[in-house]
């Protein structure tokens, strides 16, 4: 896989109070990476600074390729602007340099699989927190990034456009995008993440699994897929007649509940199990 | 660069900000040419320094407009925070550029000079508009959200540095002979007051023009420095 982009060394403090230290990160290509810790851990800092919008105090950004086509979601997209979604994103595109008649189109559709198509018309600063955050999100994918960079971006999404912007994302992770996402509690992307680091009191660590963790024996039926023994998560597969038993670890069962289910299964039943049976 | 301005203007115009400074101005205007004949030159320098003013009321709320998330995402999309502010700035001289025809052809439209606007005096007193307007944007650059997080700095510091550009010609024949030059430190708002004053308006070659390169040098270098000092604090 292609190095995307390399993070040495960044350290950042505002005013007295240092937000990250020596935090270094290689972003490789068609990756889903995910940046998880508790709030102030300067995980945000650490998004704005691989966007390339906040400057570190010292440390290097390299990306592979200049002029890097870069998508960003804010923690919190701005709230009071003026334009309705559509005349936003129209002049969003067009900064971008995306052809007139590609921008309509895109910008239709991504409007429709949104559901945002009936509020088009009003202003964003008519819009819910939720419809508000839509837009956040079809503004950094219109251009087709590169690298797409999500600050906690299922704040205010209801349960569609959650899987929708899953969706999108594996749609884009197959057209090489690289992903680098902040999320706080247990989430539907669990099943698409490559890498999980945490920030802990500005330092990046890699999510370790343990062997004292703990599994779970999923049953499933009618849920054929054979690349089931491609899921990282899945530890060990048994088929027995028409059900499908999947061992994964207690961490990753939920996303793997959800990937069955997404892919048409059913659970029997799910048990609690020892890592040595 | 053409798509942020248009997106600058739109949003300036949905945000209603530029009401108070262009409805001043055109008040400004209308009350100064109340009565009627006026000096042409000595009149046009006037109501340049009012664009001057009006210029920097602009440039502040311009560069208002986008909140700091927004003005971050822009910077992102358009892969370059000086083409941002480059735009921005470009926005507010369209926008002044359009308030100098108002102030260049209203006194002409309604018969408010003592005499008609020569090919000479038009052509100095328009360029005079303009760069005045340019450097009241230069000047607010620096006194604007991008450069000054307190807003009360913000003002108090532009009302300040407006106040005594204005008042330089005064504070110079007040100043000891050793500090006279201080003053070539103060934007030269009033610096082509004298020669215009003095000028009679016959011909293109009876006037100095160094007072207007040094407008054009000082405002291109603040607004240089703005730029730069603009994109390191990102």
């Amino acid at each position: 896989m292609k190095q995307l982009a390399e993070l040495k060394n960044i350290n950042k403090k505002y005013g007295k109070k240092k937000v990250l230290y020596d935090v270094s990160l290689n972003i490789k290509e068609k990756q889903v990476i995910a940046i998880l810790g508790e709030n102030g851990s300067g995980k945000s800092t650490f998004l704005r600074i691989a966007a390339g919008i906040e400057r570190p105090d010292s440390g290097k950004i390299l990306y592979a390729f200049k002029n890097m086509r870069t998508g960003y979601v804010p923690e919190r997209f701005p709230k009071y602007l003026r334009f309705t979604p559509d005349e936003y994103l129209h002049y969003i595109g067009k900064i971008n340099g995306i052809p007139e008649a590609i921008l309509e189109q895109r910008i239709s559709l991504l409007l429709r699989r949104f559901q945002l198509d009936k509020w088009s018309n009003r202003r964003i600063n008519e819009l819910s927190k939720g419809n508000i955050q839509k837009v956040g999100i079809i503004q950094a994918i219109l251009q087709q990034p590169e690298l797409l960079i999500l600050d906690e971006p299922l704040s205010g999404l209801d349960i569609s456009a959650q899987q929708e912007l899953l969706s999108i994302i594996s749609e884009l992770k197959e057209q090489k995008t690289t992903v680098l996402l902040t999320y706080h509690e247990a989430s539907i992307f669990e099943g698409i993440v490559d890498q999980t680091y945490y920030i802990r009191d500005g330092r990046l660590a890699e999510e370790m699994l343990t062997e004292k963790q703990g599994m779970k024996l999923i049953e499933t039926k009618g849920f054929i897929d054979s690349d089931v023994e491609e899921w990282k998560e899945v530890l060990y597969s048994e088929k027995r007649e028409d059900r499908l038993l999947l061992y994964v670890s207690s961490k990753n069962s939920n996303q793997i509940l959800m990937r069955v289910l997404k892919s048409g299964g059913s659970i029997e039943s799910v048990n609690s199990t020892d890592v040595n049976n | 660069m053409k798509d942020l301005i248009q997106y600058s203007l739109h949003d300036y115009v949905r945000s209603h900000k530029y009401f108070p400074p262009i409805s001043t101005f055109f008040v400004l205007i209308l009350v100064f040419y109340t009565y009627k004949p006026n000096p042409i030159i000595d009149s046009y320098a006037i109501t340049a320094l009012f664009l001057f003013v009006i210029s920097t009321w602009l440039c502040l709320s311009v560069l208002s407009l986008d909140s700091p998330v927004q003005r971050q995402l822009m910077i992102l999309h358009l892969g370059s925070s000086y083409r941002y502010y480059l735009a921005k700035l470009l926005t507010v001289a369209l926008i002044a550029a359009l308030l100098t025809v108002f102030a260049f052809l209203y006194p002409i439209i309604f018969n408010m000079f003592s005499d008609s606007v020569s090919p000479a005096v038009g052509f100095i007193s328009f360029v005079n508009h303009l760069l005045l307007a340019v450097l009241g944007i230069g000047v607010a650059g620096f006194f604007s959200k991008v450069m000054m997080e307190s807003a009360i700095n913000a003002y108090g510091g532009l009302v300040l540095t407006i106040i005594l550009s204005i008042a330089a010609l005064g504070i110079e024949n007040i100043l000891p002979a050793s500090f006279k030059y201080i003053v070539w430190l103060l934007p030269p708002a009033t610096i082509t007051q004298r020669q215009l004053i003095q000028w009679k308006g016959e011909s293109l070659s009876g006037i100095s023009y160094l007072p207007f390169l040094w407008i054009m040098i000082y405002a291109g270098v603040i607004l240089l420095l703005f730029l730069i000092l603009a994109k390191r604090r990102r």
